[in-house]
């Protein structure tokens, strides 16, 4: 009995101590200072609102919460899209055309100074190997082709408007630009696609030796006329190719982060996915007009590789002796050409 | 050649299926930014719709598409 | 000719929503595409302030400069508008934008994602003023009615306001010194380069 009255009594006295702050309050609230006249409530509603100068120190953009399900939507000022604008306009077009440009400009002056590489006649002249299969130069041509037609399109996206509006007219653009950008979402995928390939069928020939390395300080037989020796594949084609599965995956990458836009990242990342993709997608156009420029004008003999897949012996003893010992030893009645697999060259 | 005509051909060719994979994919920004809340008309119908004519009198709602909700109804309302 | 420009008075808005209603409505902007959203910042918190916000219609326009189409052009009122023929949709102008005004019928780009569109200051669009086919694409043409954009027009507590930079500025400032505290005139900076001197 005792007990559950001290309980009691203890419990009165709680609330009572609870109850009393709040009891006087409405008497504060009803006598405000008003000795401003401007505002009865004596206390500046601004006094810890928040402002501009003070949210940008604290983060580089302001994000509230926003009652809408778009999430991009809670950005209210990224001033990030300011720095997008300047490398867009004010950089980008200037490093395309100077890496693009400097490039044709390089190969001109190395075909003025060099001229048209040629191979020296000997008996085997004449003759054809087998260097690259239809599978091999079908995974070849297809990324090809794609890389052509995304590289065109991707250079309308800086230089479209520079170049090619003034002269078609903006409907006439906007028509192409938009079948353009079709092109370049729908065939980035066989693209991919054939970069994968041709990095499962021409990795194991692929990796790099000290014969490069010789290979590199001979220059490459590009200065002077011995050529040294060289495997399947000399040390240029292995840049070539690395290049390839390196920037190949860069662009895959971004463009994938482009193709999906905000999956993963938020705007500022969208951004760098952007400066990326167009800074190694010139890179990568700049590398493979090189690649092009030797195997069809540079190089007589070349092309033969990759357009009947047959090559002149001769060249292929020049260019790459070590590689038609290995076929020679492979099949005893010398050079083979209803082989199958001239690819397992190991 | 004729691995180059079929390297064209491919390319297309799974350009085409990428199409066709990722347009069936694509959301309508009607479908991913909306709530389960009522609507009121034809949900992604751009601004006036097709069979406007310019004059808000003659504007016959029970024609159009526009105007009139179909398909099943969401979520019931609340009070 | 006047500098049009939006000014949103953050110790005024009080997050009804009613200017991103009057857009839907004015322009029949389809579900999912906010021309003008409010966002909060500090929600909930002491010191919470809502922004309304949408195309400011920037000095140098971001997204005019990166489009790949041209597709943008500013009006003599210094209104950025674009074309809906000749967009692409490829979305650069979201990423350049610093207020995430561009919006688009279609989520991901896989090329089919639609005409970009984004707040017009009510004035339509490269069409002629007041014509079907203006009110189609880009909705109401108020500027050529002679009025204002209709989200600052009928705001209720007269956050929102529209109209000549210089006189929209003057009309906060005068606020400012009334009642002796402002947060500024957001976004100002980044849009226009300059700010409500205070």
């Amino acid at each position: 009995m005792r007990r559950s009255v001290t309980l009691l009594s203890t419990l009165v006295v709680a609330s009572t101590l609870l109850a009393a702050p709040a009891a006087f309050e409405p008497v504060q609230a009803q006598n405000p200072m008003t000795q401003d006249g401007q505002n009865p409530m004596g206390a500046k509603p601004t006094a810890d609102s928040v402002n501009e100068e003070f949210l940008f120190k604290n983060a580089d953009k302001i994000t509230g919460r926003i009652s809408i399900p778009d999430r991009k939507a809670a950005n209210l000022i990224q001033p990030q899209g300011r720095e997008y604008q300047s490398f867009r306009e004010h950089y980008l077009p200037w490093i395309g055309a100077a890496f693009i440009l400097g490039m044709i400009a390089a190969l001109g002056a190395f075909f003025l100074w060099r001229g048209r590489i040629l191979t020296e006649h000997s008996q085997e002249s004449g003759r054809k190997i087998l260097r690259f299969n239809t599978f091999e130069r079908f995974t070849h041509w297809m990324t090809a082709v794609c890389f052509i037609i995304l590289s065109l399109s991707g250079l309308n996206y800086i230089f479209g408007k520079r170049l090619l509006m003034p002269l078609i007219g903006p409907e006439a653009f906007g028509a192409l630009a938009q079948w353009a950008k079709y092109s370049h979402v729908y065939l980035a995928w066989p693209f991919m696609f054939g970069v994968v390939m041709m990095f499962v069928v021409w990795i194991k020939d692929n990796i790099p030796n000290r014969l490069d390395w010789a290979w590199i300080k001979a220059g490459g037989g590009f200065i002077g006329k011995k050529h040294p020796h060289a495997a399947r594949f000399n040390a240029g084609q292995k840049g070539v190719f690395w290049m390839v599965a390196g920037f190949g995956v860069a662009m895959s990458v971004t463009g994938l982060m482009m193709l999906f836009p905000f999956a993963l990242l938020d705007i500022n990342g969208m951004q760098v996915m952007q400066v990326i993709h167009s800074l190694i997608g010139i890179a990568f156009i700049a590398g493979i007009l090189a690649h092009i420029y030797i195997g069809t004008l540079g190089m007589k003999g070349a092309y033969d590789a990759m357009g009947s897949g047959k090559v002149d012996l001769a060249w292929a003893r020049a260019h790459h002796d070590l590689w038609v010992e290995q076929e020679q030893a492979k099949t005893a009645s010398g050079p083979q050409l209803s082989g199958r697999h001239p690819a397992a060259a190991e | 050649m004729k691995a180059f005509i079929l390297a064209v051909i491919a390319a297309i060719g799974l350009g085409v299926v990428a199409m066709y994979a990722l347009t069936s994919n694509q959301k309508f920004a009607y479908q991913a930014f909306a709530t389960s809340g009522a609507r009121v008309s034809e949900p992604g119908t751009n601004l006036v719709g097709e069979k406007w004519n310019g004059d808000p009198r003659t504007n016959d709602t029970s024609e159009s598409a526009h105007g009139k909700a179909t398909g099943e109804p969401s979520h019931p309302k609340r009070s | 000719m006047a500098r049009m420009k939006f000014l949103c008075d953050a110790d005024r808005c009080i997050e009804c929503n009613a200017c991103v209603t009057a857009c839907k409505n004015e322009h029949e902007v389809p579900w999912g595409i906010n021309r003008r959203r409010v966002v909060t910042l500090n929600d909930g918190k002491p010191g919470e302030r809502s922004v309304s916000m949408a195309c400011m219609h920037c000095t140098d326009a971001p997204c005019a400069a990166v489009c790949p189409v041209n597709c943008f052009y500013t009006t003599a009122d210094a209104v950025v508008l674009h074309s809906k023929d000749i967009c692409i949709g490829c979305g650069y102008c979201f990423y350049a934008c610093p207020f995430g005004a561009p919006q688009y019928p279609r989520v991901g780009n896989f090329g089919s994602r639609g005409k970009m569109d984004k707040c017009t200051y009510c004035s339509g669009g490269p069409e002629p003023d007041l014509s079907v086919a203006e009110y189609e694409k880009y909705g109401s043409n108020r500027l050529a009615e002679g009025k204002l954009p209709l989200c600052a027009e009928m705001c209720s507590t007269k956050a929102l306001l529209a109209g000549d930079g210089e006189m929209i500025a003057e009309i906060y400032k005068q606020r400012v010194i009334k009642r002796g505290y402002g947060s500024g005139a957001w976004g100002w900076k980044t849009a226009y380069r300059e700010t409500v001197a205070l």
